[in-house]
């Protein structure tokens, strides 16, 4: 057992050192021709990070939480019948805050795309 | 006593949020300022309430939400704080460039997480409080969206905010798993019955503890306070010092008023407390020394003066801890509000030396501020002395002798940068000239009520004082 981990002990060391020595002893000489994105050879067209539409990132936002209100929805449809009106009372306060925010998102133009 | 009326002030105050909230899409621009006087509204119907239920004492959800005197006189400090806070910006915000009605929204979700974490005494509910809390603040600490600073203050607030509650959850479940309850009686329960200390349970408490130090600001969890004091909108400032301080200190003293009776003394959270407590004390008067900019200093002296509550928690002092909150709650709004007052259209005079010859020119604002910062300083007819005075008194009557000493020479060295300001405003020459928008009546009734607070607890502390004991001695412990 012990072999095994000398082995891979020694190996991994020995593969850091070289690393080390490339990074401390080769010579390094930046130009821009050798920073910019290897496309093949041919130059590259665009930006690597473009920037996108936030308007996506909001309406993503809403989808995860009327998500995440189906996803309390099952244990409260299970207890139901135990509960009765209070857990009626409970889910409409619940969704009674949720639909405020979606009126909120709507009225501020989440929706409007363009 | 088990009824819904428990839950009927958070209710309120939620429904208020909302309200403002959806009013906000509705109203045309130039009538948001009705919002704020909305809130206001809502906040004395709330404060009202809670006025009746004083003498008795509703719970519900099983007992995990209980309004008992204490968490009741919180939320007197908090209304207090959130109502001068409404007050403060209904001018700043539309001259500084933060007017969307969000603004007052946000601040009643803030009170609405702090009703629920002082009321409560499960630490989940407390938790769930806590990040109510501080969702908000995150939002509000970026309202001014054109400013890069503001936007810096609300990602490392929202960055180191979200790691300290990572912390707290943790030290919950373990918590958690060393008692088999989340219920604050429930962990104590155990604490008092295992024979020898557990160590999960230990660092349980303290990671909760370092929870819990993130939002008081003391040392060393303290670094993103003057950045994000000095980025948010003075305003939300003025609420960062005072309202997640004290309800932190809120929870804290839930905990350590009856962990120090079962616990046998002079024990690692002990000693950890003690550190952190002196610590707190020197670094943040030390390095407010050395400050220029006035929400800095002012930063830096709320980081100092959660040191000395935590020694009202070391000398297992509820009563002093309360005295301390509610006259820092004064004489830290005033001289908030003072500072804001030094403001124009788009531009803020925050540099000392923008200060220069303030008192001359303006002897109104000069005079309450200079009072503001004596108060702070801890000079003897403000309410900071007598607060200060509280809570040393205690300290040495439970023989922490050295801390007390510390405490003392740190607050000596603060006497330094308050009483510059003075000094700038009274004995300099100015250097620029700065011109004020002086049409806010709002702010001056924030600054004359301040005042008066200061000088009512620090001359007259009698009434307040038996309220308070009242809250302490109504505690089951």
């Amino acid at each position: 057992m012990i072999e095994i981990f000398l082995v891979f002990l020694i190996f991994g060391l020995l593969g850091a050192l070289l690393l080390l020595m490339n990074k401390f002893l080769g010579p390094s000489k930046s130009s821009p021709t050798k920073e910019s994105p290897f496309e093949c050879g041919s130059p590259y067209l665009q930006e690597g990070i473009n920037p996108f539409p936030i308007k996506f990132y909001l309406v993503a936002f809403l989808f995860l939480l009327f998500d995440i209100e189906v996803v309390f929805f099952f244990p409260w449809a299970l207890i139901f019948k135990d509960m009765g009106l209070t857990a009626l009372i409970v889910m409409f306060a619940y969704i009674f805050v949720l639909v405020l925010g979606f009126i909120y998102a709507w009225k501020k133009g989440v929706f409007e795309w363009e | 006593m088990n009824s819904l009326f428990a839950l009927l002030p958070l209710v309120i105050i939620v429904i208020a949020s909302l309200l403002v909230l959806l009013l906000e899409v509705f109203l045309k621009k130039e009538n948001k300022n009705y919002l704020g006087f909305i809130s206001l509204f809502f906040l004395i119907v709330c404060a009202i309430l809670y006025f009746r239920f004083w003498n008795e004492e509703f719970s519900y959800f099983k007992g995990s939400l209980v309004l008992d005197k204490l968490s009741l006189f919180f939320f007197f400090i908090f209304a207090v704080a959130v109502s001068f806070v409404i007050l403060l910006s209904m001018k700043y915000i539309s001259l500084q460039d933060a007017n969307h009605g969000e603004f007052y929204a946000l601040l009643l979700f803030a009170l609405s997480g702090m009703m629920i974490m002082v009321s409560s005494s499960s630490l989940v509910i407390i938790f769930l409080g806590l990040e109510v809390l501080s969702i908000s603040s995150y939002a509000l600490a970026g309202l001014k969206r054109k400013d890069k600073k503001s936007s810096e203050a609300a990602i490392k607030y929202f960055l180191l905010g979200s790691f300290a509650s990572g912390f707290f959850v943790y030290g919950l479940a373990l918590l958690y798993g060393a008692s088999h309850s989340t219920d604050i009686s429930g962990i104590l329960d155990y604490f008092r019955s295992s024979p020898e200390l557990s160590l999960m349970a230990t660092i349980g408490l303290g990671l909760v503890i370092i929870g819990f130090g993130f939002k008081i600001a003391v040392v060393p969890f303290h670094m993103w306070t003057p950045d994000v004091y000095e980025g948010a909108p003075t305003p939300i400032t003025a609420f960062f010092s005072i309202g997640p301080k004290a309800v932190g200190f809120a929870v804290l003293l839930r905990i350590f008023l009856y962990y120090w009776r079962i616990t046998p003394e002079s024990q690692a959270i002990f000693w950890l407390l003690w550190i952190i407590s002196v610590l707190t004390m020197l670094v943040g008067n030390l390095i407010a020394l050395r400050q220029t900019n006035l929400k800095r200093i002012l930063a830096y002296s709320s980081i100092a003066h959660a040191g000395y509550l935590m020694v009202a928690i070391l000398a297992r002092d509820g009563s002093s801890l309360l005295f301390y909150l509610a006259a820092y709650l004064f004489m830290n709004l005033g001289a908030f509000a003072a500072v804001i007052a030094l403001s124009k259209k788009g531009k803020e005079y925050l540099e000392l030396d923008d200060y220069a010859g303030v008192g001359f020119k303006y002897p109104w604002i000069g005079a309450t501020f200079t009072i503001f910062l004596l108060s702070l300083a801890g000079f003897p007819p403000t309410a900071g002395f007598l607060a200060k005075f509280y809570v040393f008194s205690a300290a040495v009557r439970e023989g922490l002798v050295p801390l007390v000493i510390i405490g003392v020479l740190a607050s000596l060295i603060s006497v330094f940068y308050y009483l510059r300001i003075v000094v700038y405003m009274y004995m300099r020459e100015p250097s620029r000239e700065i011109a004020i928008h002086l049409e806010n009546p709002a702010l001056f009734l924030v600054i004359f009520l301040c005042l008066y607070g200061v000088l009512q607890l620090g001359i007259f502390p009698g009434n307040i004082l038996l309220i308070i004991r009242e809250a302490i001695n109504a505690l089951p412990f």
